[in-house]
């Protein structure tokens, strides 16, 4: 029932975030403006926007061609942990954004870690995608787990 | 020229450095072994495309990324 508002209201949010970053990009090559929220606290420099367009650019010159397709059409991409084989979805966030894909690529378990600090969205699933590509046992030995309801482990989640 | 991409809460500093020059890549070096000193892991990427976690400092790294220690959610 809320299925098709919620899919509009994505929409409208990705349009809003890509033409944020376009306003971002037009803003850093004006060198010689002035951002006033310099002169005060220099490590908020940037306004949030740009600080999330900056995160999202970043994420997706490090995603493979699937893994940015993906990302780009259901905004969460999935990732091969290096030790197990296992599937992980990282879903557009920055908590309890990991879900562990069973063999019918339903979610099954999730799983809750990120790096320390107040880092924006495409950062966090960056060192997510990484930290589970190259020390997945590491990563999983320090994130928490949680479970996914019942009514929602034999679906495809799309956020 | 070589870029270091450190991720804080500006969403991330680049630090580029003409890996030809050797004063600039002692300091590249510098930072890497503070920064991973301070629990930053630091990945490259390989020609195919995938991501490998380094240990000690790669002159020859043309992107090294580096983000913080992971912490449980």
């Amino acid at each position: 029932m809320f299925r098709q508002p919620w899919r509009k209201a994505k929409e409208r949010l990705r349009l809003f975030l890509s033409e944020c970053g376009r306003r971002a990009r037009v803003l850093r090559r004006q060198s010689n403006r002035i951002d006033p929220s310099s002169r005060f606290v220099q490590g908020f420099r940037y306004g949030y926007w740009e600080r999330e367009a900056r995160g999202l650019e970043l994420l997706k010159e490090w995603l493979s061609p699937e893994q940015f397709a993906q990302y780009d059409t259901k905004s969460y991409f999935e990732v091969t942990g290096c030790h197990s084989g296992k599937r992980y979805r990282i879903s557009h966030g920055t908590s309890m954004n990991i879900h562990e894909l069973d063999g019918a690529g339903c979610p099954c378990v999730g799983w809750c870690f990120a790096p320390k600090g107040y880092l924006v969205a495409g950062d966090v699933m960056l060192a997510q995608k990484i930290a589970l590509e190259t020390d997945e046992r590491g990563a999983l030995n320090v994130a928490n787990k949680f479970f996914v309801p019942t009514s929602r482990r034999n679906m495809h989640l799309h956020y | 020229m070589a870029t270091q991409i450190v991720m804080d809460r500006t969403g991330d500093t680049r630090h580029n450095f003409d890996a030809k020059k050797a004063d600039a890549i002692l300091k590249a070096e510098e930072r890497f072994r503070e920064l991973t000193g301070a629990g930053f892991t630091a990945a490259v990427r390989t020609a195919s495309g995938e991501a490998v976690v380094k240990r000690t400092f790669d002159p020859n790294a043309e992107e090294t990324l580096f983000f913080p220690r992971l912490v449980g959610g």
